[in-house]
């Protein structure tokens, strides 16, 4: 039999009862569409947190006092062995770094004449700015003063800055932080949110000045922006060096962007792989379909088939004729649904239009492999069926 | 028609075509016991989450020292604030007639050594109270002493990962180890018990506030933990702890406090909403095996021809017929759902059964849901091959044309 004959068998077949056809394919494409829709959101979502955390570069290791393997609060505890700002001064040193930002977070009440607003107060160095990709409405912010004995200025966030002046200006007036007195010298722009953290409901002051009002002796964290020439391990191993010869024993943790997204991103990508795996449930309840829709067709089928036994098909023949069947009809649903969920994510984009989203060849491929691997087995055994059928019995078909 | 005779009509037909009933009956089967499944298991970790919390008791707030204004911000967790909280502070609270139990909480990392063997890990300063708040158990020796607010004492009590870290099978009760720069006497072990709220107790040692103070040189509570006598008194007991702050510092309330209830009802909502989309994902293989249903209907539809027209000549209107082909399908579906909840059920108990300390279990809302889905669809997506049964006429299907 030629290949051009056997497909217009096979369009035959299908198109011979339309709407069973369309149903089953319907049917299929449904679970083909769940798998692709879910892994896109599960793609989409690991890109936008990655994205988050890396629009402050990557070249980023951050130091924390204490070397417990409690990951997080290490740096908000109180230690014995504290992290200094003469500690963030020498790591400037390093030739390789680019910015260093010393960080205390703490809250307090920031007051102007009688208006008074509870923020939170970051304590941190100049390079805040470049590092933190911040950027000004107005004025300047906090100067390259020594990093031990800095002016006592202040930058307030945008809401902050609305809740206590309002429409006038801030520039140049004296706040109280704490009932310590500091001078606004510049205003941000609204930043939004950063790991559930308001970034504009906030005081920017600097690191020593904040561990003064917050009587703390150590920094909550260094963050050393470093060259991009230069190796992650061989800079943090560096600092490690660094830090070591002042305090004389490891007794702070280093985390690198780099471990840190790599963790962030298998954590993602387990889930992404999770959702995908929610949808597959859909695709078997999928198969479970074209098998029983191919057993009744191969039922109904038994005269025909008979026929053709009786002219000297063989039964391998008549296995293909119903295999390549159930082929068809899921590379059909896995198109079919390739296109129902990539139509469903550009309108899904229309309404929300800052969501990346991600054209992967190679989830198309999969879905069409993945197809033609799941109709070839739902399609076994009802060929199987139809091949072992015994032509006279078939003949005569009650 | 009586609603038994329909049953049996059903029944008869959907067992003349075993094959293609039984591969419904799974198909709605899987979708019915994925959906139970899987929600199964985010109710596990509410669940786990709720027992956690039920272990501290269930009447604590949390204050913590700062405050921020911020809508929809979290507290400030870092603890630090202009105006520490202190211990006298902690102490004032206690004259609150509604609080039973008042643990300040001084935190800080510091290394552990005992000889060779040291650990880096965390301090807790606290007092005798915070034994009750938190509902510690202890396996050996005696809790902090009374005085631990007023002296600082150099005794802790330790974790039983820690303890067994540092002096290996040998009893620690009464041993010597190094805290900082400090001697600390080990007075008390504490019972072998797994994480409690990110809190790894068993890697902590546990000493008198005051000594933490010293350790720490910082008078900087980083917490207060207050147990209530009864849980109505609540909302009056966060007014009166907000007074009794503001008065010592110099009017303002620079606090923020937590209840747990409040905690507990966030955890739930976000746990409720993920395992509702979980269901909700699930619930698509309901959908595709609807469509399954619809398919099969319609191919019975055809295929029972001359028997519709037989009983439609014979009286049958076509309400009737249309009736017949919708309880085909719920009938199909029944016991689809029937054999998913089986198996659902039976599985989840196997797993509890086999495994105490994994909390899991079907919430009750998924499972109603998953039924009535099942009914629901199983209806619509016969709704239309009925609909082709019922206008069949008479005369042509019996004679064997469409």
């Amino acid at each position: 039999m030629r290949l051009a004959d056997y497909l217009t068998w096979l369009y035959q077949a299908i198109n011979a009862h339309k709407r069973r056809t369309l149903l089953t394919v319907f049917g299929f494409s449904v679970g083909i569409s769940a798998v692709i829709l879910l892994n896109a959101i599960g793609e989409s979502l690991r890109q936008y947190i990655i994205q988050e955390f890396t629009q402050f570069g990557s070249h980023i290791v951050a130091v924390t006092p204490g070397k417990t393997e409690t990951i997080g609060i290490g740096g908000l505890l109180n230690t014995v062995r504290p992290l200094s700002l003469e500690d963030a001064v020498s790591l400037q040193r390093l030739p390789a770094a680019e910015h260093v930002v010393a960080v205390v977070m703490g809250t307090a009440q920031t007051k102007w004449f009688q208006r008074g607003r509870y923020t939170d107060v970051a304590g941190v160095t100049a390079p805040a700015i470049d590092a933190w990709k911040l950027t000004l409405v107005k004025g300047k912010f906090l100067p390259h003063d020594d990093m031990l004995t800095p002016r006592a200025f202040a930058v307030l966030g945008a809401t902050l800055k609305q809740e206590l002046f309002a429409n006038k200006a801030a520039i140049g007036e004296k706040v109280n932080i704490g009932n310590h007195s500091f001078r606004v010298i510049g205003v941000l722009k609204a930043k939004g949110e950063f790991m559930g953290i308001n970034l504009d409901d906030m005081v920017y002051i600097p690191a020593a000045k904040a561990l003064k009002l917050f009587n703390r002796n150590s920094l909550m964290e260094i963050d050393i922006f470093y060259h991009d020439n230069i190796e992650t391990d061989i800079f943090s191993e560096q600092v490690k060096q660094l830090l070591i010869a002042r305090h004389n024993s490891e007794d702070f943790t280093i985390v690198t962007q780099d471990d840190m997204l790599k963790s962030l991103d298998k954590i993602l990508r387990f889930v992404k792989y999770a959702a995908a795996g929610l949808g597959v449930i859909s695709l078997l309840v999928g198969s479970v379909g074209i098998i029983t829709i191919l057993t009744i067709t191969v039922t109904e089928r038994s005269k025909e088939i008979g026929l053709l036994r009786a002219i000297g098909f063989s039964s391998a023949q008549i296995r293909h004729f119903f295999l390549g069947e159930a082929v068809a009809l899921a590379l059909a649903s896995g198109i079919l649904g390739y296109i129902i969920a990539m139509s469903s994510l550009y309108i899904a984009k229309l309404f929300m239009p800052t969501i990346p989203i991600v054209f992967e060849p190679i989830v198309l491929l999969l879905a069409i492999g993945i197809s033609i691997v799941i109709g070839a087995l739902a399609g076994w055994r009802p060929a199987s069926k139809a091949a072992k059928l015994e032509p006279v019995l078939a003949l005569r078909a009650e | 028609m009586r609603l038994a005779d329909h049953w049996l009509f059903s029944y008869q037909a959907l067992v003349r075509h075993r094959l293609r009933s039984l591969m419904i009956l799974i198909a709605i089967a899987m979708g019915v016991s994925s959906v139970l499944l899987l929600t199964s298991i985010g109710e596990g970790a509410r669940l786990f989450i709720e027992q956690e919390f039920s272990a501290l008791g269930t009447k604590m707030l949390v204050v913590l020292p700062g405050k921020k204004e911020t809508t929809g911000g979290s507290p400030p967790i870092y603890g630090t604030s202009p105006r520490d909280l202190t211990i006298e502070d902690a102490q004032a609270l206690k004259r609150i007639s509604t609080i039973s139990h008042v643990a300040p909480i001084i935190a800080g990392t510091a290394s552990v050594s005992n000889l060779a063997v040291s650990r880096d890990i965390i301090i807790i300063g606290t007092n005798r109270d915070m034994f009750s708040v938190r509902n510690l158990k202890l396996q050996q020796g005696k809790m902090l002493p009374h005085s631990s607010e007023t002296r600082a004492n150099q005794v802790c009590v330790l974790g039983a990962k820690l303890a067994k870290e540092l002096f290996q099978n040998s009893s620690p009760i009464g041993q010597w180890l190094r805290i900082g720069e400090y001697r600390y006497r080990v007075i008390g072990l504490l019972e072998q018990r797994g994480e409690s709220l990110g809190l790894d107790l068993r890697d902590m040692a546990i000493i008198p506030v005051r000594s933490a103070q010293m350790l720490f040189n910082s008078p900087a509570l980083y917490r207060i933990l207050l147990q209530l006598k009864q849980t109505e008194f609540e909302s009056n007991t966060i007014k009166s702890v907000n007074n009794n702050v503001a008065k010592r510092h110099d009017g303002e309330a620079d606090i923020t406090i937590v209840s747990q209830d409040s905690m507990i009802s966030a955890f739930n909502k976000i746990l409720i909403g993920v395992t509702a989309s979980i269901g909700a994902i699930a619930a698509i293989s309901l959908v595709v095996a609807g469509i399954l249903i619809m398919n099969v209907s319609y191919i019975a539809v055809s295929q029972r021809q001359q028997e519709i027209g037989l009983l439609k000549s014979l009286g049958a209107s076509a309400k009737e017929v249309h009736r017949i082909f919708i309880i085909s399908s719920v009938v199909l579906t029944s016991f689809g759902t029937f054999a998913g909840l089986l198996f659902s059920y039976f599985l989840v108990f196997i797993v509890q059964y086999n495994f105490p300390d994994i909390p899991i279990a079907i919430p009750w809302w998924s499972t109603l849901a998953a039924i009535l889905m099942a009914f629901i669809l199983a209806i619509l997506f016969s709704w239309l091959p009925a609909n082709k049964a019922a206008s069949t006429d008479p005369i042509l299907a019996l004679r064997g044309e469409q």
